[in-house]
């Protein structure tokens, strides 16, 4: 028997015999599948309430043409409301995340013991949504756009200093190592060589935020949290249709314009 | 062997103005740029280097030669502070390494393998990172200097050639037009010794000889260069003094003429490269 066909013969008898690798997968395949037959009954999926509900949400549509155009300037004037809320509560978060995202970044942080607890910080942030801080803080400092404002923020800061973060992980490290071999101190190569290379990033995930809270602030009116979400609520509470139907028509206006504005900017300076 | 001798090489030259400023200290015209002095360095369990000496005197071009796993890249970090030997002294012009404050990190100016330019500034403004040493910290953040800095970076950036392309950024300069720059940054040190690892190691053979004779060529304002080298004609061709490192030792170290196939065999074993 050549050593080829004995290597062969092991290889076969292994394939039959009991592998724990094999059993693994399988034992992932049932574990995969027993998750999703959970999560259906919990999500109480229900096709026939879809098929009963479909029509009617029809008859609502075609009740919305043609659209009531009457109260459209205090509409724009609640969404630029939206828009300012992300824009500000946007640029608080990212001013507040650059300090921290030094902290959070393990290659260059200058108190490594501080990482962790950082991280964690941030995690938190980020795992309460900006809608949840806005129904805390419409409680404590009262209704209106500014604890929209707050709300945004706070979510924005844990979700932006982590990103800012991990760009700084993965940055390559050469110029800055360069720089500190000048004899420069560790915040003068941070300002000197790793601003420079981490701050078009920066901005694009800065200008990702500033979309993602525009379209993420129409809903904190909701909660009373200013905007254009509040009008939308109370539409709907009225089924007023043909305002509800300017109100949406209006926001994907603005979302769109915003989005092909920010890309432009995007394109420009990275 | 040659075992470093403070005093014996050095006859004190009045510097050239300008790129090489003379500088006031008396240590620098006694002892050489660089010492090496015994080093052992282990790492992770594993000697790296094993009483490594050797020295680098002003206006000597040093090439370290050896094959990969010989421990170059360990004598390198040691020799620019960022790792600290087990036993032995790194001196440069005669002060211990490891009195140095960090700043004292500009006497020995580096020059990489993959150049390190911040890619999105100019030429010039990389230049002057090698200031950054001296001048107070808001300068860097900045990134604005005093006019004698600036008008000692633009003459560093015309001693490597590049004079015209200061405004230029960094990134968009060819590998050997970078790697000028980067000597640029090094000379704007005002150093006593550039250390070069692997400079040329990207670079194709004729970017890389051009390379080698401006670092030859700067060694004549005042520095020492030790560079480490894989091609043995190139260190033939433009070092001084070549030393041979095998297993963590130093198995050679000769005038680069005195550098035979014999010394090149002993180095790299019998399948030598050309």
């Amino acid at each position: 028997m050549t050593a080829a066909q004995s290597t062969l013969e092991q290889l076969e008898r292994n394939h039959r015999a009991f592998a724990w690798p094999k059993a693994r997968l399988w034992l992932a395949v049932v574990a995969i599948i027993a998750f999703y037959a959970v999560s259906w009954r919990l999500a109480q999926i229900d096709l026939a309430r879809l098929a009963t509900g479909l029509p009617k949400l029809g008859h609502w549509i075609a009740r919305a043409w043609p659209p009531n155009t009457e109260e459209l300037p205090l509409i724009l004037l609640r969404t630029a409301e939206t828009v300012a809320m992300a824009a500000i509560g946007t640029t608080l978060a990212v001013l507040l995340a650059i300090p921290v995202s030094l902290l959070a970044s393990r290659n260059i942080t200058p108190f490594p013991g501080a990482y962790y607890p950082v991280r964690w910080f941030l995690n938190a942030l980020r795992g309460i949504d900006s809608f949840v801080f806005a129904l805390l803080f419409v409680a404590s400092v009262g209704l209106g756009p500014f604890a929209g404002v707050l709300g945004i923020a706070l979510h924005t800061w844990g979700s932006a200093a982590k990103l800012f973060a991990d760009h700084i992980e993965s940055a390559n490290l050469g110029p800055f190592e360069a720089v500190r071999a000048t004899g420069a101190s560790r915040a003068t190569a941070i300002g000197f060589a790793l601003v420079p290379e981490v701050l078009p990033v920066f901005f694009s995930t800065a200008l990702f935020w500033f979309e993602f809270n525009v379209r993420a602030s129409t809903v904190l009116g909701v909660v009373g949290a200013g905007g254009i979400g509040q009008e939308l609520k109370n539409s709907m509470d009225l089924l007023d249709f043909p305002r509800l139907f300017t109100i949406i028509a209006v926001i994907l206006i603005v979302v769109t314009a915003l989005d092909q504005v920010s890309g432009w900017l995007r394109r420009r300076l990275v | 062997m040659v075992a470093p001798q403070a005093g014996v090489t050095a006859v004190p030259i009045a510097l050239p103005q300008g790129i090489a400023a003379s500088r006031d200290k008396a240590a620098a015209s006694v002892a050489a740029p660089l010492e090496v002095v015994g080093i052992t360095k282990s790492l992770g369990g594993n000697l790296i280097l094993e009483d490594v000496s050797f020295a680098a005197r002003k206006r000597e071009f040093v090439a370290v030669l050896g094959p990969s796993g010989a421990g170059k890249t360990t004598l390198f970090r040691c020799m620019t502070g960022l790792l600290a030997p087990d036993r032995g002294v790194v001196r440069v012009s005669g002060t211990p390494m490891t009195d140095w404050h960090w700043k004292s990190r500009r006497h020995v100016a580096v020059v990489f393998q993959q150049y390190n330019l911040v890619g999105r500034i100019c030429a010039l403004d990389n230049v002057l990172a090698g200031r950054l040493g001296y001048v107070a910290a808001w300068r860097g953040w900045a990134r604005r200097f005093g006019r004698a800095d600036r008008l000692l970076a633009l003459e560093c950036l015309d001693r490597v050639g590049l004079l015209s392309r200061a405004m230029q950024r960094a990134d968009t300069l060819s590998g050997g037009q970078q790697q000028r720059v980067a000597i640029a940054r090094a000379l704007a040190q005002q150093p006593d010794v550039i250390v070069a690892d692997e400079p040329v190691a990207s670079l194709d053979p004729s970017t890389g000889a051009g390379i080698l004779e401006l670092l030859r060529n700067i060694r004549d304002e005042g520095v020492a260069v030790v560079c480490s080298l894989h091609q043995v004609h190139f260190a033939r061709q433009f070092a001084d003094r070549i030393v041979g490192l095998s297993h963590g030792r130093v198995v050679s170290d000769c005038a680069a003429g005195a550098f035979d196939p014999a010394a090149q065999e002993k180095l790299y074993g019998s399948d030598s490269p050309a």
